[in-house]
């Protein structure tokens, strides 16, 4: 299902006031939004659970939502919040790495404001040792081992490298 | 284990309430009442200063009060509108308010390290614990009213709404002790007054982001 950015803000407004309809629309256009935002920077297998966590805090706090701003930035900020979160879990011994072959998104092709609150643009932001570190643990699933070898960095520098990108990353979620 | 989408969502709609959106306005208003009602509380309980109840408050009194007031305000504001994430949103105010009471302590602590460097030990009073014990109980109204605003909205940023909300709640909490606080001294007020809101920023950063996480 796809719905723009401005009926999507029309009906998180619909949603607040206990409008059903409204939100089943709101839900399956923003899980649409999320499938899109998340699949260049999570493993396939992931998308599904963290789309749906994000859903779900979406329903918690919606009242966080102010209506008379776009609803995309708030979404993104909540979808950065809950991505953030699950690169803190640690999935080391996943099996699949990302395949090359899922189809992602053009940036490219992407309107302007989407660009800006993509999490490549999250990503941009750390230092290029960080960004690797996290991006081959943390999201490709290798080990600190493996990742230290690809890297030419130290083992103990790519965990040090790793916690503080991810702090960065949180204190980044609204900013970059 | 995510479950099937549809079942999913239709289980979010289900369970769908009409909800009010948290305005900055009623947030700043609710912190505005935990400042006011700590300033009431403590005028009450304490002495109120006697050159504030004769209408002629002391400039340093004034100055350093004001200042207080003006970082809960800004911190308060901060943190108020953390509980709304937003993506593009700065919220550096703050800082420089925060920056601008920080000459207070900061040069009060010069002014005690150049004399000891030169020989000469300034004493300090130690009567500046009451005001530190008492603004950081009194600072807790303030706490709590932003702790509970936070908790309903969903801070991006935990430890950074942690630690705005410690020094929101110290500087509160000082400025209702400025109010009963007998000295115009300026180590007094730069050492004990601005140590109740470093206080309150480090316990805030310790303690509030395990209470907001969401």
């Amino acid at each position: 299902m796809t719905v723009d950015e401005a009926t999507l803000t029309h009906l998180a407004g619909l949603a607040q006031r206990g409008d059903r309809q409204a939100y089943a629309t709101f839900l399956h256009g923003s899980r649409a939004w999320l499938l899109r935002y998340f699949r260049r920077r999570i493993m396939p297998d992931q998308i599904e659970d963290l789309v749906q966590d994000t859903l779900l805090s979406v329903h918690r706090k919606l009242a966080s939502y102010d209506p008379s701003r776009p609803v995309v930035p708030w979404l993104a900020a909540i979808a950065r919040y809950r991505f953030v979160d699950h690169l803190r879990i640690a999935y080391r011994n996943a099996e699949d790495a990302l395949d090359d072959d899922f189809p992602a998104v053009a940036i490219d092709d992407e309107p302007a404001l989407t660009a800006r609150l993509s999490l490549d643009r999250l990503f941009e932001a750390l230092p290029d040792a960080q960004q690797r570190a996290i991006e081959l643990v943390k999201i490709e699933g290798l080990s600190i081992s493996e990742a230290s070898a690809s890297t030419g960095q130290s083992e103990s520098l790519v965990k040090v490298n790793i916690h503080r990108g991810l702090k960065r990353l949180a204190a980044l979620i609204e900013r970059a | 284990m995510s479950t099937n989408p549809d079942v999913f969502m239709e289980e979010l709609v289900g369970d769908l309430r009409p909800v009010r959106p948290l305005h900055q306005r009623i947030g700043m208003a609710w912190a505005c009442l935990a400042v006011g009602t700590g300033a009431v509380l403590l005028s009450s309980v304490l002495v109120m200063r006697d050159d504030l109840v004769a209408g002629h408050p002391d400039p340093m009194f004034l100055t350093s009060a004001g200042l207080f007031f003006v970082l809960a305000l800004a911190t308060s504001w901060a943190v108020v509108d953390m509980a709304r994430p937003w993506v593009g949103t700065r919220r550096d105010g703050w800082g420089w308010t925060a920056l601008m009471a920080a000459v207070l302590p900061l040069a009060a602590l010069g002014l005690v390290i150049l004399n000891w460097a030169g020989g000469n030990r300034l004493s300090v009073d130690s009567d500046g614990q009451e005001c530190l014990g008492i603004g950081s109980v009194i600072g807790c109204l303030t706490a709590t009213a932003l702790v509970l605003w936070l908790r309903r909205g969903a801070p991006s940023c935990p430890r950074r709404a942690g630690l705005l909300t410690g020094v929101a709640s110290g500087a509160a909490g000082i400025f209702a002790v400025s109010l009963c606080c007998p000295y115009n001294d300026f180590l007094h007020i730069g050492l004990w007054h601005g140590m109740t809101v470093v206080l309150g920023g480090a316990i805030g950063r310790l303690v509030v982001p395990r209470l907001i996480r969401w």
